[in-house]
């Protein structure tokens, strides 16, 4: 998605108004001149002059004809192709929705499923993808949940039992090795 | 002398050369996860410490964090998605070389440049210890302020093409710096009543976001299959080319390698700044200007040696007076504590052989780094080998555990979804996004300068001269920022 | 057997499977508790000195109970998020986790309505008082030296340790209104904790620190840093040539930071009862005093309601001092 620049410009100018705006809500700090509002407002002063810059620079590309920034929008020509716009949103649905399904059916049997849903979908064969996705949710695991201790969202259906035993007994052996 | 044979009978000792090797693998996966932080994987080394003698201990957390700074360059190389902030400042550069088909040389130079500053900074160490912390005691609000200021300079280097873009990209960072409490009135700032955005944006999730995410998100949409842009290569023959670019390039890896442990002993800077920093001193003094951002080794020497240099640098003021140089040395510290070591000056005095296991230790991670560093990076040729719509969908998940376990919370994922999204649009549009990261790294450190020194000189501006260290680093900050113009007045002048 | 049947028969199966999975850890819960890991939720980051005290107590807590003890860290806010997190959990016992001193500011500076009211109290186990620091050159001698030149020229002195409006920062503000300064006399220079804190006065940025003597102690010993007195009742074991500033100025100011163990609101008396227990047996071990005591950490002690007293008393004597710099909304 190509904007031309003065759109760009335009959002800044209007966001560091607000911005600014926003700043006079902040307290002072007593007996100093500067306070928390200081560098918003001088980050906002930027933005600002930048955006004006933008704006010029937009529509001088918009009064010649033939230049890319002619036109006020354009699409990159995935935005045509639907099989790359359900890319785009099966990718930001994974993001959105991978701890929140965790927390209902715990993280392996959501990573796993998730996994090999976006795997198939670019186009990877079952059978690897069915046994990728299992390897790297073991894998990631063994490594986040078992050594680096995060806690993921817990699986109610213990499917992992037999590997956090394999890695319980594994400890053992070097922590107490007596 | 006779402290440091006893010291080499310490850490040569199979036991501790064994957890050594461990803990340099445990590094070397974890630093090239982004996500992972080395702070976060010292933390939970600390249990496993407990029960260790002295020296093992101590020699556990350095091969760690030695190993984790360098992991951090193997995915920025090939995907341009650096594993640590540290690889941040030239993953871009890094990957540059892949595209062209040079990630041998890439990975190479970085390899060898990370061993040769953790080597630099490792003898510093040994050396100087008490004077580079002395140097750390020099620096006060007016110093770092000063500092920060030079490390915002990079962002007109790192940006290559619009200067406009790049400004608008740097100023975005250190806008999404201010959200949160501020520092100095406690107050919550753009935070909108959520508790979870008072704690601020941390920056792995954003960073994890702005690269990560946004090249899966451009990958998907791509509408041709396989990235043209990376070609396949072996990655068999990384020292190849390596040796004539570190002759080449040899002052620079001094160079990198000093800037990096004299920045790593400031407490706040750090290795990251250390690589930011010295990337642009690079390009600065660089005769090839115009190479960089294009797959250029010479400033992966300078950076790739600093940040490693780095390091080891933190390490002095801890030693030396028990102040913590960044937040792994915060918990080594606590570790020398509970192992019977009090960091002070009276620590070369009272456990002489230990202070010395640990520059011995330092050599040795770093000695460790080079064969199994080159055992990482052929493992990681899959991520080239493989095709990339099979690589992308594990490299999602991974920043979804990633981002999740930095605040061990949703709100670290949908930081990086939100900044992969803005980061996708700033680059379709010819916006830079490193500058946003650099601003984001640099944001803090430089209001919080800013606003402790106007209350210290009681909001008089000739305080940031008053002290000989400010006054110089101010000058040559000027200089950096002025230099474009006085360039251009003596071209005009000599034609 | 028809494929319809088959199918049933199928469906019920996994049906008993998945109902199976889920009943059989509930009625391992209705056995002694733990039966599962339990989590430690510590509000601030890794390789902090909460941090560093939590990670101890977890060991240590993992002998007593037989159970996986997990520290995890939720930061950010001030420590609104990670108190926060203790607060809304599950009251089960399954979360535990450290508070702090900081329960008894962050609701007076409006960040949050979260008070000490909001948890089951289980035990107190550290205390850090305040320490008055100053450069070792310093031409002030003692606690006398400092509020005279606080009075004689306001403002012209400044001071650091932590963030406005900390703990610190409150320990300082309390001893000038006590010693008849104004509150405003040295003006705070914020820092992000007690170690910038302390490199700034090394530097020659502040004159004063008010940080935990413990975080000064590597400063102390280098010969840079001199404490002039400590804001407590006792002087302390570590460093008894250190006056308290009672005996010091004859003020009655006393400033600790202080963490305790403790869980959502509304836990089961049973389940407070064991951890309290246990808790008992961590603080009396050998282990914890010697952990405790390399690292610099005071030990205290008070469990269940003398915790619950401790925490309002605590409450009400930092909403005093907020409420005379300002800092109370």
């Amino acid at each position: 998605m190509r904007l031309n620049d003065a759109v760009i410009g335009a959002f800044l100018l209007l966001f560091a108004l607000a911005e600014i705006g926003y700043t006079a809500t902040f307290p002072k700090l007593h007996g100093q001149p500067f306070g928390p509002d200081l560098f918003p407002i001088l980050i906002g002063i930027g933005l600002g002059c930048c955006g004006v810059v933008l704006v010029v620079r937009g529509l001088q590309a918009r009064a010649r004809p033939f230049s890319i920034g002619a036109s006020w929008i354009t699409l990159g020509d995935w935005a045509a192709n639907p099989r790359a716009v359900g890319n785009f949103i099966i990718v930001l649905a994974t993001l959105a929705a991978h701890i929140p399904i965790s927390e209902i059916i715990g993280f392996p049997l959501a990573n796993i499923s998730l996994l090999f849903v976006v795997l198939l979908r670019l186009e990877t064969a079952w059978r690897p993808a069915a046994g990728l996705a299992i390897a790297v949710t073991v894998f990631i695991h063994v490594l986040f949940v078992k050594l680096l201790l995060v806690p993921l969202p817990s699986d109610p259906f213990h499917i992992f039992a037999p590997i956090d035993d394999l890695y319980a007994f594994l400890r053992g052996l070097i922590v107490n090795p007596s | 002398m006779e402290a440091f044979l006893a010291a080499l009978a310490l850490v040569f000792d199979p036991f501790v050369l064994g957890v050594m090797l461990l803990a340099a693998v445990f590094g070397l996966v974890v630093g090239a996860i982004p996500g992972v932080t080395a702070t976060l994987a010292t933390a939970l080394l600390i249990p496993v410490t407990f029960f260790m003698e002295p020296t093992p201990a101590i020699a556990v957390i350095i091969t760690t964090v030695t190993t984790a700074i360098f992991a951090g360059d193997i995915p920025g190389a090939l995907l341009r998605i650096p594993g640590t902030p540290a690889s941040a400042a030239y993953s871009d550069e890094a990957f540059a070389l892949t595209r062209k088909g040079q990630a041998e040389l890439a990975l190479g130079v970085l390899l060898t440049s990370s061993v040769i500053g953790g080597l630099v900074g490792a003898v510093l160490l040994a050396l100087f210890a008490s004077s580079l912390a002395e140097v750390a005691f020099k620096f006060s609000s007016y110093e770092y302020f000063w500092l920060a200021c030079l490390g915002l300079s990079t962002a007109v280097v790192i940006s290559s093409g619009s200067a406009v873009k790049g400004l608008v990209s740097l100023l975005i960072g250190l806008f999404i710096a201010t959200i949160g409490i501020d520092l100095m009135a406690g107050h919550p700032r753009f935070t909108f009543g959520s508790a979870e955005l008072s704690g601020g944006v941390s920056f792995i999730p954003a960073m994890i976001g702005m690269f990560a995410v946004s090249e899966v998100l451009r990958f998907v949409t791509t509408t041709a299959r396989g990235r043209a842009d990376a070609p396949q290569q072996p990655l068999r023959r990384i020292f190849a080319g390596v040796a004539p670019v570190l002759w080449r390039y040899r002052l620079n890896l001094g160079r990198g390698g000093l800037l990096g442990a004299f920045t790593g002993i400031l407490p706040g800077a750090g290795s990251d700044i250390a690589a930011w920093i010295s990337y642009g001193v690079s390009k600065e003094f660089s005769a090839e200007q115009r190479k960089y951002g294009s797959g250029h080794p010479e400033g992966l020497v300078d950076a790739g040696a600093s940040n490693n240099a780095g390091v080891a640098g933190a390490w002095a003021p801890a030693l030396v007076f028990g102040v913590p140089g960044d937040s792994i040395t915060a918990i080594v510290i606590g570790v020398f504590y509970m192992k019977g070591m009090n960091p002070g000056p009276t620590v070369f005095q009272q456990t002489p052989e230990l202070i010395n296991a640990v520059f011995i230790s330092f050599f040795v991670a770093n000695l460790m780094l080079l064969p199994l560093g080159y055992v990482a990076i052929r493992l990681s040729r899959r991520l080239l080998s493989a095709p990339p719509h099979t690589v992308m969908p594990i490299v999602l998940v991974f920043c979804v555990v990633g981002a999740f376990a930095i605040n061990n919370s949703m709100f670290g994922v949908i930081v990086m979804l939100v900044m992969g999204l803005i980061a996708y649009v700033m680059e379709e549009n010819g916006f830079p996004v490193a500058p946003t990261i650099l601003g984001v790294v640099l944001g803090d450190l430089l209001e919080e300068s800013f606003l402790a020194s106007m209350i210290k000189s009681d909001g008089d501006f000739s305080g940031f001269f008053s002290r000989p260290i400010a006054a110089a680093l101010g000058a040559l900050t000027l200089l950096v920022w002025l230099s474009p113009l006085l360039r251009l007045w003596f071209r005009r002048r000599s034609t | 057997m028809t494929p319809l049947t088959r199918l049933l028969r199928a469906a019920v199966l996994v049906c008993a499977l998945v109902v199976g999975a889920q009943i059989l850890p509930m009625t391992g819960a209705r056995a002694e508790y733990p039966d599962r890991p339990i989590t430690l939720v510590v509000p601030w980051a890794a390789g902090g000195g909460t941090d560093a005290t939590a990670r101890i107590i977890a060991a240590l807590l993992e002998r007593e109970l037989g159970k996986p003890v997990n520290v995890v860290n939720r930061t950010g806010g001030s420590g609104v998020v990670g108190h926060t997190a203790i607060a809304l959990a599950k009251p089960d016992g399954y979360t535990i986790g450290v508070i702090t001193v900081e329960i008894g500011m962050m609701h007076w500076a409006g960040l949050t309505a979260l008070d000490w009211r909001a948890f089951t109290p289980i035990a107190l186990y550290n205390t850090d008082p305040a320490g008055l620091h100053v450069r070792a050159d310093s031409s002030w001698r003692s606690v006398q030296d400092v509020l005279r030149a606080a009075r004689a020229r306001p403002g012209a002195h400044k001071a650091s340790g932590t963030g406005q409006g900390g703990v610190w920062h409150l320990a300082l503000a309390g001893m000038l209104r006590a010693g008849g300064a104004k509150v405003t006399a040295v003006p705070w220079v914020p820092s992000k904790g007690a170690a910038p804190g302390l490199q700034e006065l090394v530097a020659g940025g502040v004159d004063i620190v008010t940080s935990s003597v413990a975080e000064a102690d590597g400063l102390i010993r280098a010969g840079r840093v001199k404490p002039l007195a400590v804001m407590s009742a006792d002087r302390l074991p570590s460093h008894p040539d250190v006056p308290t500033l009672l005996e010091a100025a004859g003020l009655p100011w006393e400033a600790y930071s202080w963490r305790g163990l403790a869980g959502p609101k509304g836990m089961s008396p049973r389940v407070q009862a064991k951890l309290v227990r246990a808790m008992e047996r961590v603080y009396a071990s050998p282990d914890f005093v010697r952990l405790m005591k390399k690292r610099g950490f005071g030990v205290a002690w008070a469990a269940g309601d003398d915790f619950a007293d401790w925490m309002a008393r605590s409450d009400r004597s930092l909403g005093k001092v907020m409420k005379a710099l300002g800092l109370a909304r």
